[in-house]
């Protein structure tokens, strides 16, 4: 706004040097929306027009089958999200917020501990970084397969790991208290590859200068880090905690493969919910109005973050 | 996936070979070999010729693994030596959840296949929307002669709650009770006759790091044998689940004795619970002495075992309201769309399949059980009963094993039945508790229709 203001305030400019600043705003002219044409078109009609219709379709009694059976209800579809009882909207939201909790901590933490432990370089810690990476480059349904057998509390490896240690074992996916910290595990082992890649980025950015000033002075290595390294890291955190809350949100393979979204509804999450009721119980409409509560909610989050990031460094980041 | 399939007619297979002779073009209609055909029994009168032109018939079916595909494939081979004309085309998917989202995806985007196996409340679910054929349309009439060879159970099963048969029956089976033989000789223990048997050996059995046995409960999204057992233990006890308009009754004393039954086995650390098959997978380990699954489960049982004890399959015990199974497996459903010739096709095949010839051959070698009595007189079911005895008692069960009723919804209140036994076996809730939540949702599942 300030600037269109400064524009037209603006005295007038020759011709010749106004024509050159139209020409580099090449975005306005009709070339540069026939070169964007593409891209949005793709994105109208694979996501712009999809969250549309789902819309529409959350109004209705949806017959997938034969849409001319489909009955409209308004907003009852909304109003039953506080009806259900098996399992209820709020334990559902519950669930999706306490993964994502614990994705963004866990997530977070551990993949800055180990982008701080890795980032001096050399052949085995290049390879340990490999190591780290490589569960985020394998399919989650696959991984998740595979999970499934070591968390399985009479035969996996998990439960045998901690027998040998004399530790307590766990029923994993089978007791509705430990099947999310399960799937929280397995998530965490295929996500922070990709966190932690992220933060070694951001560390091979950051100036010596000011630690090795910092050191002179008499810090100590928590002090060095806590106002020196992780202050400077503060784009690439609010980066790292933005991308992993949206896809932690809207995750879904792991709950479907590890747990179907139990035992009891566990491990329910809104996404699996909307997967639940749209594919499964082919109860359409109801799906797509908690598939727009979870969009609500995925917007909501993505709004309190950019608010928490204005002004910060972070813009050119996300 | 591994329920089964059978069933025979040996009119089938004369009208079929009349009908190949009748042909002179293609599906023209010929006066119905049934009994009664009219239309005032749902079908036109008049059956559809077998069609003499090529013709092709795409079929999606679930039978994709172990010996079931080789069953599969023989069927269809042995169908097209019969019928050259006509091409079977197998559109195979590894379970019958992916199986279910295709069919439905296919449905929608106008391109279903000519036939698809379904369970009773996906039959529902698509002839709600007026996408399938009913078996009137093919045989003209309702209740075709093929139909009378089938058990009572089965015939039962062909029909959805308007009382018209829109499915036809492939692959059907009933729970039995594998068991380490070995084991229970060695703890000096028998076969259980009752429930009340069953209990007490399961409790006697469980030391050393064995458990009695391991159910899947299922989950919200699908019931598993853990389910179908709670469900028989509580018609067994002389609960009704279900009326035939659906009108659930979960909460039933008969249902809270059931879940009560299965609390107690947990607690006394004979019962278990796990997914993908756990039961097999404790039996095989020698880790679980019994494990109750389909009939249709003996060939993967079998290979889990692996030849390390003796394997033993008897029926399931009987509780105070009798010996109660309950019919699993899935139908065939024709969608509409297909050709008259595919239709025509279509229905020569089903019948094939369901002659008894085929039916003891594809009972052989799936574990399936034949879907006609008649099937059981063939020399290749005579030798496989020989060597399996159990299927004598297992087929025996098919005139009076349950099935719940044919609502869309059921599928949703299997669902919640499983969330009550998860509750009360992982959670410790109380039983009357989970399943008065079970009897509300269910409730309201059926009122949302």
């Amino acid at each position: 706004m300030t600037a269109t203001t400064q524009a037209v305030q603006a005295p007038a400019a020759p011709p010749g040097p106004a024509r050159r600043g139209r020409a580099r705003d090449f975005r306005a002219t009709r070339w540069g929306w026939a070169y964007s044409a593409p891209a949005v078109l793709v994105f109208l009609a694979f996501v712009i027009v999809p969250t549309g219709y789902t819309f529409y379709v959350s109004l209705w009694k949806w017959n997938a089958l034969n849409p001319a059976l489909s009955k409209f209800k308004g907003l009852g579809n909304y109003s039953r999200l506080f009806d259900a009882t098996q399992p209820t909207f709020l334990s559902s939201l519950g669930h999706s917020l306490y993964f994502t909790g614990a994705m963004v901590v866990g997530g977070t933490a551990i993949s800055l501990a180990l982008a701080l432990l890795l980032q001096r370089g050399g052949m085995l810690l290049n390879g340990t970084r490999a190591a780290i990476f490589l569960p985020h480059a394998t399919p989650v349904i696959a991984t998740s397969m595979i999970w499934t057998w070591i968390f399985n509390y009479k035969f996996g490896l998990a439960d045998w790991i901690l027998h040998s240690l004399h530790l307590p074992t766990s029923q994993w996916l089978q007791s509705s208290s430990s099947a999310m910290p399960a799937v929280v595990i397995y998530s965490l082992w295929h996500e922070v590859g990709f966190t932690t890649v992220v933060f070694l980025g951001g560390l091979a950015t950051l100036s010596n200068e000011l630690s090795e000033a910092a050191r002179v002075d008499g810090c100590s290595g928590w002090q060095e880090f806590w106002h020196v390294t992780w202050h400077q890291l503060k784009p690439v955190t609010v980066f790292v905690i933005a991308i992993t809350a949206i896809t932690s949100l809207q995750a879904f393979t792991q709950f479907y493969q590890l747990a179907n979204g139990g035992p009891a509804y566990a491990t329910t999450t809104l996404s699996y919910l909307v997967y639940q009721e749209a594919f499964v119980f082919s109860d359409t409409g109801y799906g797509a109005a908690l598939a727009v509560v979870l969009f609500a909610v995925t917007v909501f989050f993505t709004l309190v973050r950019r608010r928490t990031a204005a002004g910060g460094e972070s813009h050119a980041l996300v | 996936m591994r329920k089964r399939i059978t069933a025979a007619a040996g009119l089938a297979a004369l009208a079929l070979s009349a009908t190949a002779c009748a042909g002179g073009g293609t599906s023209t209609p010929k006066a119905a070999s049934g009994s009664g055909s009219s239309a005032k029994n749902g079908g036109s009168g008049t059956e559809l010729a077998v069609p003499t032109g090529p013709v092709t018939i795409t079929f999606e079916e679930a039978m994709t693994i172990g010996t079931l595909k080789p069953a599969m494939e023989k069927l269809v081979s042995d169908f097209q030596a019969k019928y050259p004309n006509i091409t079977v085309k197998l559109q195979g998917d590894p379970d019958y959840g992916t199986m279910y989202t295709k069919e439905k995806a296919e449905v929608q985007a106008g391109n279903a296949p000519t036939l698809g196996q379904a369970y009773e409340s996906w039959a529902s679910y698509f002839q709600s929307a007026g996408k399938l054929v009913p078996i009137g349309d093919l045989a003209g009439t309702d209740t075709p002669a093929e139909m009378s060879t089938f058990y009572k159970g089965i015939q039962t099963d062909m029909k959805l709650p308007d009382g018209k048969t829109w499915m036809w029956p492939f692959n059907k089976s009933v729970l039995v009770l594998f068991e380490n033989s070995d084991m229970l000789a060695k703890d000096g223990q028998t076969d259980p006759k009752t429930w009340d048997d069953y209990a007490t050996v399961m409790k006697a059995v469980s030391k050393d790091g064995v458990t009695g046995s391991t159910v899947d409960p299922g989950s919200a999204t699908g019931a598993a044998y853990g389910t179908q057992w709670f469900e028989i233990l509580a018609e067994a006890n002389g609960a009704k689940l279900y009326d035939a308009d659906g009108t659930p009754h979960l909460s039933d004393p008969g249902a809270v004795k059931a879940l009560q039954y299965m609390q107690d086995l947990k607690n006394a650390n004979a019962l278990a619970t796990g997914k993908n098959y756990p039961g097999e997978t404790a039996l095989g380990a020698q880790k679980g002495a019994f494990d109750i699954s389909s009939a249709a489960g003996y060939g993967f049982e079998n290979k889990t075992v692996g030849g390390k004890f003796k394997l033993g399959i008897t029926a399931l015990p009987s509780g105070p309201a009798g010996a109660v199974n309950e019919l699993t497996g899935t139908n065939i459903v024709m969608f509409t769309g297909a050709t008259a010739d595919q239709k025509a096709a279509a229905w020569a095949f089903l019948k094939f399949i369901d002659s008894p010839a085929e039916q003891a051959g594809w009972s052989a070698t799936s574990g399936y059980l034949p879907v006609t009595s008649q099937a059981l007189s063939d020399p290749v079911m005579q030798a496989f009963v020989a060597k399996n005895p159990y299927v004598t008692a297992a087929v025996s069960e098919l005139d009076t094993a349950f099935t719940l009723p044919g609502y869309s919804w059921i599928f949703k209140c299997q669902g919640y039945e499983a969330t009550a036994i998860q509750e009360v076996l992982e959670n410790g809730k109380q039983p009357s508790d989970a399943l008065n939540t079970a009897q509300s949702a269910c409730t309201a599942a059926k009122a949302q229709g």
